[in-house]
């Protein structure tokens, strides 16, 4: 009860204490007691700083009244109660004063704190603030670096310099008096130019590609005209076929030769390619052909390994039964015999047109186990030949192109490794067979570009070209002067069987106008006739007289005298001379042993044949040498020194003008003539 | 003979017209060089090849050294006549005559030393040289051929002093008598002259074909061959091989040789002579044929002695000339005869051989022996 009251009359004891609060409380109290007494307003009346005087002066009072109870109570009397009362009355005021303090101090305390809390609060929210703007700021700060770092594209470009910019844009971009002196104006305008100049290529750019568009486009239709064409063409080549065998234009043959070519054996196929060559680019009158199965040729081609197997197994074979089988023996190897020297089923014809139409045809063979090659030669002539006796050899296949290189008379193999073969199969020689097979001269394997070594055998032999293209051109020339010297030996052979010695117009200065002695006989003999006439020793052991050669026998008579001429005649004719050994009948046997007249007449026709040689190529040197014997005769003849024994006229008188009967101490007569002067002389 | 058949060589043009010219070749002429181990052969090509005897005779003579050693061209024509003095070889054919040194030629270094010819009448053929003759007393060389004169030069000046007429045709050979300066030449006209060297004159003549005995009208008058040995002189061609006394101008032997002579020669108490046939003759003055030594070539042109004293390896020279071609590649290297030699009748083997070279400048085969006697000759 007590604490009520006093707290009721707190607040009058405040209004009562101070008399502005007294006033203050009057009205608050009139303002507030019809609401609510409230305590917090008084706290923003009051002072701080005098309550707080007030509560030192409270507790002072206190402390004093306290002291003053005590000082009373420790001497006790009967008044003292009475006192006491009235202290203790006023130290109770005292409390509720304090009290009330305390109260207010409370309040105090709290409002403090709210408005700590208060201004905290705004101290955050500006804080807050602070904050986003100082985010606001770096990020502007951010943004501003960004621009400032930003790099604009048109650094990359490359425009053009800056002299040749103002030298070539128009003003209206150029802008010189604007831009000279701001450089990014500059820029602009030069970026513009640039602009400008690609726009420009850009549209050209445009035109070249719609160009080359339209050009293809072109292209396609010429080689759809093309593609077409090749039809055409072909059924025009078509039917030119005939017109091309009517004309004998043969281009379509040579093309099927060429193919056909690619199926002969390397040997021949080089002999066909460097003839070939060689018709195109030097010799007009060569043509070249290939004759023969090109199926079997394809069919040899296939099986290569197959066949030698089986030639070995058989071999193998063979040597096991050959006891057994001894009666066959012989047909076995004549089958192996037919086997080796068997030839490739293509051939090579060469025809070699020469001056006067007459035509040497050759035909090149490959045998294809020995490794050679071999030719077949035969001449045809434009006008048929009335072949004279003598000229039988002539131009027989067997012997015209004999020693066309001097001792190639290709009757022996030109590969030493086919001797080993013969010697298995039993061939003595390649002689024997030559006649069937083709001869094989050396020139032969030189043209198809085969080389045979002298020493020893080597078994691979390549074909090679450069060989073959090395002799092309002689061998060439050697077949014609061959061709066209035998064809004038024919001829000439012709008219000496009727003992007309032929002496054309061109070589008559090189005998007096009248010649008395006269050819009366011709003949061919043989290579061992001659070999055992007497007065040929010396030729024979001189080694001139060897078999490849073709052997005459010429009879020349003037009166009683008889003159036997046994000649040479060398392959190689005319070039090498044919050879004259001499044998006069009269008054005795003379011959070179015996005489030396007669030694100088050989030697005459012999040694100094180059004057009877006529105008080149010399194909009348030997009608010549047999004129010049006449003439020699006829000198012989006359300047034999006369019997005086005998009786009657001389039988042959002078009639040949001679500076002097007789030189020199070997006494020779004046064989020599001089022309145009006509008379003879001593060499 | 037996034919040996040569196999077929394979020849070439160059090679059959070489072999050609060797078949036709003839030596005209020999010569034994001073020191006498060399002979020099002259053919018909105008070449003069020079051989080793002592190569060619010695013991190990092998088929090389029978090949002329050295060969050079001397003359346009034939090579008819050569003579040696002490240094020089002396050739003549075509109406020239030209000296070359013999050690120059040994030496293989072949230039002429000089060259002359005879004043010849000009004409349309010039005349040849057929026979050369040293006169050693006077120290000149006559030379005699086809203009029918002896010419005589002297050979300190090389000027021709002399002229000689007389011949009617031309001249074969010549002889010189040595005691007696006097010449004889014999001639194609069939008469044997004997000249008078110190009155230039003509002393006697012999006109051979007039003897009946010796007298041959089908071989013709001419006088080929002539050697004399003081009062006796030998002589042949076409009449028969005679020796005359000179003095008395009478035939007193005649040699039965059918065939023509072309050189004679006395040697001591014998004659050799070769002409036509292959052998070389030897005869007794009384006209005995004492031997007959064949050689390889059919006919012989000169004989040519050996008699250097210096080289007794090699007494006899002779080498032949016309005819036979040698055999190309061969050596025909047989024994052949025996041929008596020498006052002791001593027999003596003679090895003939030929010497050939298979070569262009090729050369004839020369009949070589070798002996130790005191003097031989042969002639092939």
């Amino acid at each position: 009860m007590s604490s009520e009251s006093s707290k009721k009359r707190k607040p009058k004891v405040i209004r009562s204490d101070g008399a502005p609060a007294e006033g203050k409380r009057n009205r608050s109290d009139t303002e507030q007691e019809g609401k609510y007494y409230s305590e917090e307003a008084e706290v923003d009346l009051r002072d701080p700083g005098r309550d707080y005087e007030l509560y030192k002066y409270t507790c002072q009072e206190l402390q004093r009244l306290m002291a003053e109870i005590q000082d009373l109570k420790s001497r006790g009397g009967k008044d003292a109660a009475v006192e006491i009362e009235d202290r203790r009355i006023q130290s109770c005021v005292h409390f509720m004063t304090l009290k009330k303090l305390n109260r207010l101090a409370h309040i105090r305390l709290k409002k403090g704190r709210d408005q700590t809390h208060e201004a905290k609060q705004k101290v955050d929210a500006y804080h807050l603030q602070l904050q986003n703007l100082l985010y606001e700021v770096m990020h502007l700060q951010k943004e501003i670096t960004k621009c400032l770092e930003f790099k604009s594209k048109h650094e990359e470009i490359d425009l053009v310099s800056l002299e040749e910019f103002y030298k070539e844009a128009p003003p209206d971009i150029s802008k010189a008096e604007v831009t000279m002196g701001d450089p990014h104006q500059q820029t602009l305008a030069r970026l513009d130019w640039e602009l400008e100049q690609r726009k420009r290529l850009a549209e050209k750019y445009r035109e070249c590609l719609s160009n080359k568009e339209k050009i293809l486009k072109e292209i396609e239709v010429k080689k759809e005209y093309l593609s077409s064409l090749q039809p055409r063409l072909n059924s025009i080549m078509q039917a030119s076929l005939p017109v091309q065998e009517y004309l004998f234009m043969p281009f379509d043959q040579a093309h099927k030769q060429y193919e056909t070519a690619r199926h002969l054996p390397p040997p021949l196929y080089v002999l066909f390619v460097q003839t070939t060559a060689y018709g195109q680019a030097c010799d007009k009158t060569l043509s070249v052909a290939i004759e023969g199965s090109v199926d079997e040729a394809k069919a040899l081609f296939k099986p290569p390994e197959d066949s030698q197997d089986d030639e070995s197994d058989s071999d193998a074979e063979e040597e096991q039964t050959t006891k057994r089988r001894r009666p066959t023996l012989g047909v076995q190897l004549d089958d192996k015999r037919k086997e080796m020297l068997k030839r490739h089923p293509l051939s090579v014809m060469l025809d070699l047109k020469c001056k006067d139409d007459s035509v040497l045809h050759l035909t090149f063979y490959y045998l294809m186990n020995l490794n050679i090659m071999t030719v077949k030669a035969k001449v045809t002539t434009a006008t048929e030949l009335i072949t004279p006796i003598s000229a039988g050899d002539l131009l027989s296949p067997d012997s015209v192109l004999s020693c066309l290189y001097p001792g190639d008379h290709g009757k022996k193999t030109p590969n030493p490794a086919n001797q080993y073969q013969f010697d298995k199969v039993g061939i003595l020689t390649l002689r024997d067979y030559v006649l069937d097979l083709g001869h094989p001269y050396l020139w032969v394997q030189k043209l198809g570009g085969l080389h045979f070594p002298k020493e020893q055998p080597q078994h691979t032999v390549i074909a090679d070209h450069s060989l073959s293209a090395s002799h092309m051109e002689t061998t060439m020339k050697l077949l014609k002067t061959r061709v066209q010297s035998r064809l004038a030996l024919h001829k000439q052979f012709a008219s000496l069987e009727h003992g007309i010695v032929p002496v054309t117009s061109d070589c008559q200065y090189l005998f007096p106008a009248k010649v008395v002695s006269r050819l009366v006989k011709w003949v061919t003999i043989a290579h061992e006739d001659y070999t055992e006439l007497h007065f040929t020793k010396d030729i024979v052991e001189a080694g001139l007289a060897g078999d490849t050669n073709l052997y005459y026998m010429a009879l020349v008579e003037r009166g009683t005298a008889k003159l036997q001429a046994a000649v040479v005649l060398n392959p190689g004719y005319s070039s090498i001379p044919p050879i004259f050994q001499l044998c006069l009948n009269w008054k005795g046997e003379k011959t070179n042993n015996n005489d030396d007249n007669i030694r100088a007449m050989e030697s005459e026709v012999n040694v100094c044949y180059k004057e009877l040689c006529g105008p080149q190529p010399s194909h009348q040197l030997l009608t010549n040498q047999l004129q010049r014997l006449c003439v020699l005769l006829d000198v012989y003849l006359e300047t034999e020194s006369h019997d005086d024994s005998v009786e009657g006229p001389k039988e042959f008188p002078q009639e040949k003008m001679c500076l002097r009967l007789f030189r020199g101490p070997s006494r020779m007569k004046p064989f020599k003539y001089n022309h145009p002067q006509g008379f003879f002389s001593h060499r | 003979m037996e034919r040996a058949m040569p196999q077929a060589v394979p020849l070439g043009q160059m090679e059959v017209f070489q072999a050609l010219q060797r078949l036709h070749m003839i030596i005209f002429s020999q010569n034994v060089s001073p020191c006498g181990k060399f002979l020099a052969a002259g053919n018909n090509y105008g070449q003069i090849a020079i051989f080793s005897l002592s190569a060619a005779l010695s013991s190990e003579a092998k088929e090389e050294s029978k090949k002329p050693m050295v060969t050079f061209q001397a003359h346009d024509g034939p090579v008819y006549s050569m003579v040696s003095t002490d240094r020089h070889l002396l050739s003549a054919g075509d109406g020239e005559v030209k000296a070359w040194l013999w050690a120059e030629i040994l030496k293989k270094g072949c230039k002429e030393l000089w060259r002359r010819q005879p004043p010849y009448r000009t004409s349309l053929e010039v005349p040849e040289i057929n026979a050369l003759l040293l006169v050693p007393k006077e120290n000149s060389l006559i030379l005699a051929g086809g203009d029918c004169q002896l010419h005589t030069m002297d050979l300190e000046t090389g000027t021709f002093t002399r002229a000689l007429w007389g011949h009617t045709d031309y001249i074969h050979c010549l002889a010189l008598r040595e005691r007696s300066p006097e010449v004889l030449s014999g001639g194609e006209d069939g008469a044997v002259r004997l000249w008078d060297l110190r009155t230039a004159k003509e002393v006697q003549t012999i006109e051979v074909y007039k003897h009946e005995e010796c007298s041959r009208p089908h071989n013709g008058r001419w006088i080929g061959c002539l050697a004399t040995d003081s009062d006796w002189m030998v002589c042949g061609g076409g009449p028969a091989l005679t020796l005359w006394h000179l003095r008395s101008s009478t035939p007193t032997t005649i040699f039965p040789m059918r065939a023509p002579q072309k050189h004679v020669t006395f040697y001591q108490d014998l004659i050799l002579s070769a002409g036509q046939g292959r052998c070389v003759n030897q005869w007794q003055l009384s006209g005995e044929l004492k031997a007959q030594v064949p050689g390889s070539s059919p006919g012989l042109l000169s004989l040519s002695l050996n008699q250097q004293p210096a080289a007794p390896e090699c007494k006899v020279g002779s080498a032949r000339g016309s005819g036979d071609p040698g055999r190309p590649g061969c050596v025909d290297r047989s024994v052949t005869t025996l041929l008596p030699l020498g006052p002791d009748s001593r027999r003596q083997q003679l090895q003939g051989g030929c010497l050939y070279q298979s070569g262009l400048p090729s050369f004839l085969p020369v009949l070589l022996t070798s002996s130790n006697t005191p003097t031989s000759i042969s002639g092939v």
